[in-house]
């Protein structure tokens, strides 16, 4: 295998150390839980686990409670590009034709169907590469699927994507769809968690929720674990508790923790089995940032800026940006993606009867909502964390994240935010443009000093 | 002689309805002091504004080049989302008393927000259609929807919306389907020599104006067509597929008919995918018009529902089937997400049956025409081979 | 009956002639350099090859043209496209071929060919130049080094760099910064073939991978571009001798069995020749590789070109 570096200006000859991103040290613990699941999943097959594809809501708990193993297709995608192993996937992709502009989560994960499929039917021994993982052999590691369920919110690509999964499977296998509707706002009384609109979605989405629990047990012949269901619920209430207790935590200035670190948790909140190792990541994670509070430690050396990040992570970029913003002793804060999402209203979970709690953080997906929406909850964490700039990721290839992003600049603005876009995409790199990035930050962080002088 | 003359000058007439929809629109209220309902693609039942006694426009991509719009919607989106922003960041779509949609591609609906964004005094009514067709819960959800766009164009015209007016709507919008379908029918037998340019103007005119008006116009031009004699053509035939949402650029039919080609069928919005279904009796009209939003993607499935039992791929196979077309093109407007998803099904199903096929990404911005009419002449060639290329037996 | 035929590539930065005899044997091939599609340059590859084969115009008795001014030139009798003859061509040079790689100067193409050199599928890249001789042409530029002299450069690589950007422009300023950070000029050009490599396997998958594979235009005798295509597939490209003639010699072959159609029974009497139809559906009989080059007839009339330039310039 190659030796690829990730982009351009990061090279040997780099001039003075830049000021670098102090990453949590608690959020490793998922990474390790993280790639457990995953080594867990890939054998399912071999343990005689029924496997449901899913992609969209965390229906996790629902599926755990049906008795079968879950597999995200969005979140391997995520985590292929993030290990920058995607690209064997998304040949593969390209080869069966989807064009590069399709969203490139949906490219690299019907790429992974296509190699699982292939593997499926060479029945290759999948662990021959000691040492460095192959490239093509970790895309095509997951197990075939027994059953589809899609679930996706805010973006009709999430729904076809499995219509087209299904199909690539030769439509032999049972296959559920819940549907949502876009938190859009005909009505005056409508808005962020209330009105008669949120009202209806939820019920239908409820609905929805017990017909899947109905088919689960139809396709699989298993008697639904309602008791198991409470059971994970009520540790992932808690565990969003937590979450959202450290997040809170970072309305301290300087920060000491910052986006880049909650993006490291979103896989353990956004799919990892609810239980009291859950709770004791983020207790862990939370406690670490009350050390940090304590010490006086902050996540960057010299806090100078404070911003916020929309839109859909760049997977195949983190630490690049994570260490690209600190550079710029520029604190991501808070973002969209991080900050409301992944059970983040755990009051709404019941949790004796938690399906209606449920079918609302569904609802909730942070690109279900109306610009106006939007606005109410990204320009409120705005003022909760003291932010001066918001960040747009103008994610080349998702529809979904970016739509609503310029009107939400455009109110941003209203209210003396700066705010500047750059380009990338969720899975694939070659729409990232390194140069735009930088300048583009440059300038907003050279705006906000001059609006510092004004107003001072 | 002259028969033909009415012929061109009736579609020549609604060819320049269709170019600009915003000055019929002015005339028709201007004419009745009625509401003009700008719809969007690619499922709204116009029956419903019909029987509001308001006139459904269904508002079309237009030709200007992109410019205030750029600061509302990303320039990754489709050609008709962008444009439809920059219309309304221009001005464009002030000829409207209300902006009403039914259907969530995704792009539509970061399209749409700018506008209501952009333009805060218009109505803007979103009755989202679930797209997954085969759940049990969808058919009631569409049948709720219908009834809350009844409600909300009742309070736009001030008036309530009675059972017979939309009976009498749904029986307007047949006839009128009716009558392109057999126009329709008349191509695909070799009947008729219409351009494409000229079919495209035929249905884009009925998505803008009157229906009744339209109606009149075409069984004029029915009797005319019907007493030329046939007209079969020695030319390479093909069928165009996708764009199904918004038109294609004429000039581009122009490109691909000056290659020795005749397209005897389509399948795109602006063509057989908007006639092909009427709405089935019922007596209860909501339930006849939830009825017709399944029917119309059994009949010619679209890539942007969720349907396991039917496949756009099955459709075109039989389609080719039925009128001898020797090939397709597939017009994949440039990021229009749901037809990148479903094209390798397309082609898969194409290869396997032998078809040949061209993709041709199409874009707000025009086309490289020349460069375009290559490949075409290519996929001709393609098609041609046996005769011109192989020696005689 | 005339003798002869001739194919003519009229392309974006080259033009190129081939002239068959009704045997099907090359009497001559030409290619004139001339910068963007111009007359001049299509005039001097006739003039050339018809020079070479010491013939007049006269002398043929089919033209077919191809290429992006292929419609420009009268003196042919019919034209066809470029992915037509390319892949015509490419298999009549190589037999076993069922995938071709054509890069050129302004477009890159990948075609699935059959046994008799027609097409089955074909895919092209979109306006930009990404993954074209265009694209290297602007980074040759932006290192400051010759375009001819890059490939062998390339192939000097010590450390493979990612060049993400397929865009000209990007891609451009991608490398200088790569400049920028010390990085070798060898490394980045590996870079750089290695992008547009991975956009050629794009392609080829996108029509299959049916059988060998061909690669012919400018960019196949571009040694780096070879290799690093080979490593991206996985396997070894056939090069054929003069693989810019392609498409010419397709047209010529197209050329070829139109006017032997036509003139079947004058043919009849002649019976190597019809022993070779016979065999010869559609390739070139015997082919291996680049059809062989017959001796030019004793009598080489001259002067060719100024005539036809003239000719040419009227349409133009
Ligand atoms: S269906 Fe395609 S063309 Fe239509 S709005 Fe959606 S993305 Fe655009």
């Amino acid at each position: 295998m190659s030796v690829t570096t990730e982009s351009a200006n990061h090279g040997p000859g780099a001039p003075r150390p830049a000021p670098r991103a102090n990453r949590l040290v608690s959020t490793r613990a998922g990474g390790e839980m993280v790639r457990n699941y995953w080594d867990n999943l890939f054998t399912a097959r071999e343990r005689g686990a029924t496997v449901v594809w899913y992609n969209g809501a965390a229906i996790n708990p629902i599926l755990q409670a049906a008795g079968v193993e879950w597999c995200h297709g969005e979140a391997f995608g995520a985590r292929l590009a993030a290990m920058h192993l995607e690209e064997p996937a998304q040949q593969e992709g390209e080869a069966y034709g989807y064009i590069n502009e399709l969203c490139s989560y949906a490219r690299t994960t019907l790429g992974c169907a296509l190699l699982t499929r292939k593997e499926a039917s060479r029945r290759v021994e999948v662990d021959q590469a000691p040492g460095v993982p192959d490239k093509e052999v970790l895309a095509a590691r997951l197990p075939p699927p027994d059953l589809f369920v899609n679930a996706y919110a805010g973006c009709s690509t999430g729904q076809q994507w499995d219509e087209i999964s299904y199909r690539l499977f030769d439509k032999q296998l049972p296959f559920f769809k819940v549907s949502y509707p876009l938190l859009w706002g005909n009505k005056p009384d409508a808005g962020y968690l209330r009105g008669e609109e949120w009202d209806n979605a939820s019920k239908y989405v409820a609905g929805q929720l017990y017909n899947l629990i109905e088919f689960l047990e139809h396709q699989t012949g298993n008697k639904f674990d309602w008791e198991g269901l409470r059971e994970s619920m009520h540790y992932i209430k808690r565990a969003a508790q937590l979450r959202l207790d450290a997040l809170e935590l970072c309305k301290a200035r300087p920060t000491p923790a910052v986006f880049w670190d909650w993006v490291a948790s979103i896989a353990p909140i956004n799919f990892l089995p609810g239980n009291q190792a859950l709770v004791d990541y983020f207790q862990g994670v939370k406690t670490e940032i009350e050390q940090r509070l304590e010490q006086g430690v902050s996540a960057l050396p010299n806090e100078r800026y404070r911003l916020a990040f929309d839109g859909i992570m760049n997977w195949n970029k983190v630490g690049w940006l994570a260490n690209k913003f600190a550079e710029h002793d520029a604190a991501v804060v808070c973002g969209r993606y991080t900050h409301n999402s992944f059970w983040h209203e755990p009051q709404l979970i019941d949790e004796d009867d938690p399906i209606l709690g449920m079918a609302q953080h569904y609802l909730l997906c942070p690109f279900n909502h109306s610009a106006q929406n939007l606005a109410e909850q990204v320009l409120g964490d705005c003022e909760t964390y003291g932010i001066e700039g918001i960040v747009f990721h103008a994610t080349r290839t998702c529809r979904s994240a970016t739509n609503g992003q310029l009107v939400l600049a455009k109110m941003a603005q209203q209210r003396g935010l700066q705010t500047m876009f750059f380009e990338g995409d969720v899975a694939d790199e070659s729409f990232y443009k390194d140069e735009i990035l930088q300048s583009r930050l440059e300038a907003m962080l050279e705006t906000i000093d001059v609006q510092r002088t004004r107003l001072s | 002689m002259e028969q033909a003359a009415e012929i061109e000058e009736i579609i020549g007439s609604l060819a320049r309805i269709a170019e600009c929809p915003s000055d019929y629109a002015a005339d028709w209220e201007s004419r009745t002091g009625g509401k003009v309902v700008g719809i969007l693609p690619m499922n709204f039942p116009a029956e419903i504004v019909h029987a509001a006694g308001a006139l459904p426009v269904i508002v079309q991509e237009d030709d200007a080049a992109i410019s205030y719009g750029r600061s509302l919607l990303h320039e990754f989106y489709c050609g008709y989302t962008r444009s439809l922003v920059d219309q309304a960041a221009t001005g464009k779509l002030a000829c409207y008393d209300g902006i009403f949609l039914v259907d969530h591609c995704v792009a539509l609906l970061g399209a749409v927000d700018a506008i209501r964004f952009e333009l805060p005094d218009t109505p803007v009514f979103l009755a989202q259609f679930t797209a997954s067709m085969d759940e049990t819960t969808t058919r009631p959800q569409i049948a709720g929807r219908i009834g809350e766009l009844r409600q909300r164009l009742e309070e736009l015209c001030g008036e309530p919306i009675t059972d017979d007016a939309i009976h009498r709507s749904i029986a307007a919008y047949n006839r009128n389907r009716g009558l392109l379908r057999r126009v329709y029918e008349m191509r695909r037998a070799g009947r008729i020599a219409l351009s494409g340019r000229q079919m495209q103007a035929l249905v884009k005119s009925a998505m803008v104006m009157d229906v009744e008006e339209h109606s009149a116009r075409m069984a004029r031009l029915l009797s005319l067509l019907e007493a030329q004699p046939p007209a079969p053509s020695a030319k390479v035939k093909l069928h165009l597929s996708g764009h199904f949402c918004h038109a294609p650029r004429p000039e581009l039919f122009d490109m691909i008919e000056s290659c020795d080609v005749t397209v005897v069928d389509d399948d795109i919005y602006t063509g057989y995918r908007f006639i092909s279904t009427d709405v089935p009796d019922h007596a209860d009209p909501v339930e006849a018009l939830t009825g017709w939003y399944f029917a119309r993607n059994n009949n010619v499935p679209c890539s942007t529902r969720a349907q396991k039992t039917v496949d756009w791929e099955s459709y075109l196979g039989q389609a080719l089937e039925n009128t001898g077309a020797q090939g397709v093109i597939v017009l994949v407007p440039k990021f229009c997400e749901p037809h990148m998803l479903y094209y390798p099904e397309l082609r898969k199903e194409f290869h396997r049956r032998g078809i040949p096929h061209l993709l041709i990404e199409t874009e707000h911005e025009g086309l490289a025409l020349e460069m375009l009419k290559t490949r075409v002449e290519a996929l001709v060639e393609v098609i041609r081979r046996p005769a011109v290329i192989r020696e005689p037996a | 009956m005339k003798s002869c035929v001739m194919g003519i590539d009229f392309g974006s930065t080259t033009a190129k002639a081939v002239i068959l005899d009704l045997g099907g044997r090359m009497l001559a091939s030409q290619v004139a350099h001339m910068g963007a599609v111009s007359g001049e340059g299509v005039a001097a590859a006739i003039a050339g090859a018809l020079d070479a084969a010491g013939l007049a115009q006269a002398d043929i008795g089919r033209t077919v043209a191809t290429g992006y001014g292929r419609r420009m030139l009268d003196i042919a009798d019919r034209n066809y496209t470029e992915i037509t003859c390319h892949a015509r061509g490419a298999v009549a040079m190589v037999p076993q071929a069922r995938v071709v790689i054509d890069i050129g100067g302004q477009d890159s193409k990948v075609i699935a060919v059959d046994a008799q050199g027609l097409v089955m599928q074909f895919t092209m890249n979109d306006r930009c130049a990404a993954g074209t001789g265009k694209f290297f042409e602007v980074l040759a530029r932006a290192m400051e080094i010759e375009l001819e002299d890059m490939g062998a450069l390339a192939l000097q690589a010590q450390q493979s760099l990612k060049i993400s950007s397929m865009c000209a422009t990007f891609a451009e300023t991608e490398v200088i910064s790569l400049l920028a950070e010390g990085r070798s000029k060898a490394d980045i050009l590996g870079g750089v073939h290695a992008a547009v490599a991975t956009r050629t396997v794009g392609l080829v998958g996108r029509v299959g991978r049916k059988g060998p594979i061909v690669m012919t235009g400018g960019v196949a005798r571009n040694p780096a571009a070879v290799h690093y295509i080979e490593k991206a597939l996985g396997e070894a490209l056939i090069l054929p001798e003069a693989p810019q003639i392609a498409g010419a010699l397709g047209a010529a072959l197209i050329g070829l069995d139109d006017y032997r159609r036509e003139h079947r029974e004058e043919l009849e009497g002649d019976d190597a020749l019809e022993a070779q139809m016979a065999l010869d559906k559609a390739c070139v009989p015997g082919c291996r590789g680049v059809p062989e080059l017959a001796p030019p007839p004793a009598t080489a009339p001259r002067g060719n070109a100024a005539a036809l330039w003239k000719r040419i310039q009227s349409h133009l």
